[in-house]
């Protein structure tokens, strides 16, 4: 008994040592029977210390419950489950914007992240976005410099690298762009190893290939934005010359998506009816309607608004957003994107050309293999040529 | 001579011979049932202003389909018609089939809501006011224009200060009141249910709070009406707002105040959020839906303000433009912020020339 109460002696005394003071008064009563007074006399500094200290810091002895905890309770015993279709864009320039709000504005991703090297431009747009959250379905909306916060993305969208000035051809950015892409791809593929890789950074057709090399992903999972815009400029100027809408006016345009790309005239159509059916001239150079210049103002649509904004942004985001919206709905759908040809069209070389692909969240599943005249041929295998002559000079 | 005459009726035959051609592959292909004029558009909006906002305005409409047709207009030629290829080249991926674009505001014919954003803008660490006069002088040549062509249109006026630049569109355009909105603070609510909602974690639209008065510095914050899911937030934490408020939930409306700065600091201007902000507006006025938005409309009379300013108010919209305004209970300290608002506003409306 004695020796419990010297233990519980000790114990208090290392918390409150100016309570040293009364303990001897315990020594002198310890073997006495008034007990009561000692006893008392040494838990009354403890009691007024006690107190003075509730009185003083109230809040860090009884925690008051904050406004949030009496409003909300949480149920939940596990942890959270995290996003399951997430959305990464690599870059937040005017196209990583414009792609970044395309998808947004399209209901597409439950958690978007934003990476750049510009950190304060990175952190206002991401700002900027989160302010608009109440208008959106997106609860999550991320940007670092670290590529950590991309960490399980389904799909990545990759626009950094540099772009073309005025009169720039698309070729010429292509070394500037693979040594970016050498620090892009490995801190994509760490955070993000099962993810889809859509390239839209221009030479873009050249730039999936390094994307390709540089992340040993299969093929399927790296996609090139490749004509995609294209085609979608030639079936507005189409739909503009009928006098119809653009999703009603078909026409296919593969390749590479550049100055060479190959308008296929003999799949152009609405509702079926094939219009180099009506017009056999169609494409040609003695067509009397000139459907070529079509062609040519594809080419140079991104050129012309190049010369008068300064850059292009809401074409290629719309169509960024309609391969996601593909991809993440699991649709199937049939587009225009640059894939891995070699073996096909008589292409030898490990070049990634556009044809129509099918698109599921697998990624780029199957590839349509459209019938097409020799000289069709022919200029997917010269493109081929081409890029394989920029391809193997580059040190990856 | 001979050799002009010469290549001029080439030029003639091929172009004649074009035309006979052109119209046969379209002929052959279709065969129309209906000819006359074309329909006028019945949902056309106009964006004036094709700077960052004016285009964020676009794409967010766009985006959202609530137009059949989109007009842009602005004083600078190219960058006017560069935005409009590069709206008109995504149309494969949008529902907007005419998207249209010139410095002459006869494009905007027959709009039924006009956007006004033009002007110049914040530098950073300037104050919204400092820009009033520049830009009172650009809407003396903007707003006449806008109601010549589109007697019919309701404006959503967006270039800062929001205020009193919608009183001032209000008296250059000579429509009434009802029908000259400024986006007000919509984007100030919504920024505060955004931080406010990030704190609960929750989405900002579950949480319900509105910031009244004028778009700036001085906006009011009711504290009383934030709530979630009916459960009135001063009711658990009477000290709410309040200095004295352990939680410090003053600090959430300090930072939407300084947001607007925050992000003109980092990237150089705002757009995303203001373009959905006026996209969200838009939808209630072009869909006729009734709902309540905090939006800048003339408060001469209410709160025991008597001067004709224009402050942010719960106003119902429609597509009449504002049908009413929400009465909104208010402590006495909010109605003086609103009525210390007012003031200042008409002191420097009172000072502005050629109203």
């Amino acid at each position: 008994m004695q020796l419990c109460i010297t233990a519980s002696l000790l114990f208090p005394l290392s918390l409150f040592p100016f309570c040293i003071p009364s303990a001897p008064l315990y020594l002198l009563f310890i073997h006495s029977d008034s007990f009561f007074l000692p006893h008392l006399l040494y838990c009354l500094p403890f009691t007024v210390c006690f107190c003075v200290l509730y009185a003083l810091f109230p809040c860090y002895y009884f925690p008051q419950m904050s406004t949030k905890d009496k409003l909300i309770s949480h149920v939940m015993k596990e942890e959270p489950v995290g996003s399951r279709s997430k959305v990464t864009v690599v870059g937040v320039g005017m196209v990583g914007m414009a792609s970044a709000v395309s998808v947004l504005l399209k209901d597409l991703c439950d958690e978007l992240a934003l990476v750049d090297v510009m950190e304060d431009k990175l952190k206002g747009e991401a700002m900027d976005l989160q302010h608009g959250s109440l208008f959106l379905k997106t609860h999550k909306i991320v940007a670092d410099k670290d590529y950590s916060v991309t960490a399980n993305s389904k799909v990545v969208v990759v626009t950094a690298g540099a772009r073309q000035q005025e009169g720039e051809s698309r070729l010429n950015l292509v070394q500037r762009n693979v040594n970016i892409f050498k620090f892009i791809i490995p801190n994509i593929v760490k955070y993000s190893p099962n993810c889809i890789l859509l390239v839209v950074s221009n030479p873009v057709d050249i730039l999936t290939y390094v994307a390709w090399k540089l992340s040993g992903f299969p093929r399927h999972r790296v996609i090139g934005s490749g004509t995609n815009l294209d085609s979608a400029r030639f079936r507005h100027i189409m739909g503009e010359k009928l006098h119809l809408h653009p999703s009603s006016c078909h026409g296919w345009i593969i390749g590479e998506h550049g100055d060479s790309s190959v308008p296929v005239w003999s799949g152009v159509n609405v509702a079926g009816v094939s219009l180099q059916g009506l017009n056999p001239q169609m494409g040609a150079e003695g067509d009397s309607e000139n459907w070529k210049a079509v062609h040519k103002q594809v080419v140079d649509g991104a050129y012309e608004v190049i010369k008068l904004k300064g850059y292009t942004s809401w074409a290629i985001g719309m169509s960024v957003a309609d391969l996601v919206e593909s991809i993440m709905k699991n649709l199937h759908k049939v587009h225009p994107v640059s894939t891995l040809v070699q073996g096909m069209h008589g292409v030898k070389d490990e070049v990634f050309l556009s044809v129509p692909c099918v698109l599921g969240n697998s990624g780029l599943t199957d590839v349509i293999h459209m019938t097409l005249k020799p000289d069709e041929e022919k200029q997917l295998v010269n493109s081929a040529e081409t890029l394989w002559g920029v391809q193997k000079e580059l040190t990856l | 001579m001979l050799i002009t005459w010469w290549y001029l009726y080439l030029a003639a035959r091929s172009f004649v011979e074009q035309s006979l051609k052109m119209a046969s592959i379209l002929q052959k292909l279709i065969t129309p049932l209906f000819s006359g004029p074309p329909e006028p558009p019945r949902n056309k909006v106009t964006v004036v202003g094709v700077g960052q906002v004016g285009m964020a305005c676009a794409v967010s409409i766009l985006l959202r389909e609530l137009a059949d047709e989109l007009a842009l207009v602005d004083v600078m030629e190219d960058k006017l018609k560069g935005e409009m290829m590069d709206l008109q080249h995504g149309s494969l991926f949008l529902k907007t089939p005419k998207i249209v674009a010139d410095k002459d505001y006869s494009v905007t014919a027959n709009s039924r809501i006009v956007v006004v954003t033009a002007g110049v803008r914040q530098q950073e660490g300037e104050s919204r006011l400092n820009l009033v006069q520049r830009n009172v002088n650009i809407f003396k040549h903007i707003v006449p224009q806008i109601v010549r062509y589109s007697p019919d249109c309701i404006i959503i006026v967006v270039s800062n200060p929001v205020d009193v630049l919608t009183y001032v569109t209000w008296k250059l355009s000579g429509l009434p009141k009802h029908r000259v909105i400024g986006s007000g603070t919509n984007l100030d609510s919504a920024r505060f249910r955004f931080l406010m909602a990030d704190k609960l974690g929750i989405h900002p639209s579950s949480f319900n709070g509105w910031i009244l008065g004028e778009h700036g510095d001085t906006s009011v914050p009711v504290w009383s009406g934030t709530n979630v899911a009916g459960v009135n937030l001063q009711l658990l934490n009477p000290n709410i707002g309040t200095d004295c408020d352990d939680e410090n939930w003053k600090e959430t409306h300090k930072m939407v105040v300084d947001s607007a700065y925050e992000v003109i600091k980092l990237k150089g201007y705002t757009n995303w959020a203001i373009g959905l902000s006026v996209a969200d507006l838009t939808e209630s006025l072009i869909k006729n839906m009734n709902r309540i938005h905090p939006v800048s409309a003339m408060v001469k009379g209410m709160y025991g303000i008597s001067d004709e300013v224009y402050l942010s108010l719960p106003c119902v919209l429609n597509s009449r433009g504002v049908a009413s305004v929400v009465n909104m209970t208010l402590t006495d300290d909010e109605v003086a912020q609103l009525q210390a608002s007012a003031n200042t506003l008409w002191d420097i409306q009172k000072d502005l020339q050629d109203v």
